[in-house]
């Protein structure tokens, strides 16, 4: 509870240190969202052309696209540093959070946000609503689904970072892993063969971000909820496990930081 | 001349002082591939996508290889150049003896050849692995020319984004906008041949199609008259955007202010 109250102060800084800016701040998330519709115009031209692939049509896509952003843009808003944890670590810049009695990772992710990520929430919501697959229990399964796909992303992230603990800098390979991650959510799991299937379930875990998040939504079973429940908390004690581990190896020069 | 050539030399060193940096970037192209030929192959399998485009899964394949070299390769300097208006560091390069375009388009074609390398290493082995070899040497010999002019028609759209800092202080929103432009009506996902007839006539009168879909055509589907044709669109749109670049600097100076430094 305290930690939660400590979460909703941050995001509340965070937020009006980005209304500060409220014309930048506006312009980054309507063309965030104009950037998202381009990008979607590839898979209305495809499935104008080809209809259905596997069993996935474009009603499927949008839904899948739906998921996919809001949960991206809910990890980027809220745990914004998690585009840059690599960075920190590597210039010694977790002195400052180290110093402060709060939970080191929990602070040092939410210490920034970035606010194209409200675009990506908020085009998700509209790509889902107009999908075709929208009903108000979809709704609330389609919030539960963006919420555990967060998490899913945000510890990913986290453990491909906290390798900068053993590695020295991780930031090149956390830029390939993002890439893979976001670009393999954002294809229907059905074109891809059983070992790829296995791969984006374990060592790139975009399944949970992309598909079973819309099965989820859109036929649910209780089977899919578990399996990405199960996947989040597997991701999410993993990620706590790497980050506190490295934290024993961290080292830095005391170089002196301002963390504005 | 000289001097544009010693800082492309310049730019080419110090890409090559950080190879490790550029590995990483460079397995990029390797996820792409891998997804691509996962959609392209199930698509190949159960549609008349052959007959329609006219090439063969193998060629497909290269075809989104030179795409992604184009894509992922093609300089990136819009933030560079914002970030030198922003700072007001625009102030030191614009006294020295040389062109401030001109300097920031040898140093991008430095950057570009260097990753561009790279890039179709990784990924003519990763094509090579799951589609066959690769298209005849002329395709490379053609592609090579196309592919700079490509580099260069990007850089006028990448360059004037940057001057767009003069008038708003957030440029990235407007890379975005022009990067989806370029991967959708450039045919970097999905080749304009498989575009409805109206779309494909809107993106042939685009630049975007003779950045990506152009060179990558031209690059599977080797022929003289091909290439010809597209080095003419090509010249035409880079002198016509080139023209609006200078332009748009020319405004861009003068709105310039400096205060102090």
């Amino acid at each position: 509870m305290r930690e939660l109250k400590f979460l909703a102060a941050v995001w509340k800084a965070n937020l009006l240190s980005s209304m500060e800016f409220r014309g930048p701040f506006v312009t980054q998330v309507v063309m965030m969202m104009l950037n998202n519709a381009f990008y979607f115009v590839f898979w209305v031209i495809f499935f104008d052309r080809f209809e259905n692939i596997r069993g996935w049509q474009l009603s499927d896509m949008f839904v899948l696209f739906g998921v996919a952003a809001s949960a991206f843009g809910l990890g980027v808003m809220l745990f914004g540093n998690i585009a840059s944890l690599s960075e920190i670590i590597a210039n010694g810049r977790l002195d400052y959070y180290l110093s402060l009695p709060r939970p080191v990772l929990l602070h040092v992710l939410a210490s920034r946000s970035i606010p194209s990520g409200l675009g990506d929430f908020t085009y998700g919501i509209i790509s889902f609503a107009i999908s075709g697959h929208f009903t108000w229990g979809g709704l609330g399964r389609f919030f539960v689904s963006v919420i555990l796909a967060a998490v899913v992303f945000v510890s990913f992230m986290t453990i491909v970072h906290s390798l900068t603990f053993w590695l020295g800098n991780a930031s090149g390979f956390s830029m390939v892993a993002w890439n893979a991650v976001i670009t393999f959510a954002l294809y229907p799991i059905s074109l891809f063969d059983n070992p790829a299937k296995l791969v984006l379930f374990t060592l790139i875990p975009a399944a949970l971000i992309g598909a079973v998040p819309v099965e989820v939504v859109r036929a649910f079973t209780w089977q899919a909820l578990g399996q990405l429940a199960l996947g989040t908390a597997v991701l999410f004690g993993l990620a706590l496990l790497v980050f506190y581990r490295g934290l024993r190896r961290y080292e830095s020069g005391s170089a002196i930081q301002v963390e504005v | 001349m000289k001097k544009y050539w010693s800082i492309f030399k310049t730019q080419l060193l110090n890409n090559l002082a950080y190879p490790g940096e550029m590995f990483w970037r460079s397995l990029a192209i390797v996820i792409f591939m891998w997804i691509f030929s996962s959609l392209w192959r199930v698509t190949y399998a159960v549609t008349d996508v052959e007959t329609s485009i006219g090439l063969p899964l193998n060629s497909i394949m290269w075809y989104f290889m030179l795409a992604e070299v184009i894509e992922l390769g093609k300089p990136r300097l819009a933030n560079a150049i914002s970030a030198a208006v922003k700072d007001g560091s625009i102030a030191y390069l614009l006294n020295k003896p040389f062109n401030f375009l001109l300097y920031h388009f040898s140093a991008g074609i430095g950057d570009s050849l260097v990753r561009a390398l790279m890039l179709a290493g990784f990924g003519t082995l990763t094509v090579w692995a799951i589609a066959g070899p690769p298209p005849p040497w002329t395709g490379w010999l053609m592609a090579l020319p196309v592919v700079l002019l490509a580099w260069s028609i990007h850089f006028c759209f990448n360059a004037m984004i940057g001057l767009l800092a003069f008038v708003t202080e957030e440029v990235a929103p407007f890379e975005w906008i022009y990067q989806k432009f370029v991967q959708v009506m450039g045919g970097l996902f999905i080749p304009l041949d498989l575009f409805p007839a109206w779309l494909r006539t809107f993106a042939n009168a685009l630049p975007f199609a003779y950045i990506v879909y152009g060179p990558a055509r031209l690059f599977v589907q080797p022929d003289p008259a091909r290439f010809a044709a597209l080095l003419g669109i090509q010249a035409g749109w880079l002198a016509v955007l080139a023209l609006i670049l200078y332009f748009v600097y020319q405004r861009s100076v003068q709105r310039l202010a400096i205060n102090g430094g």
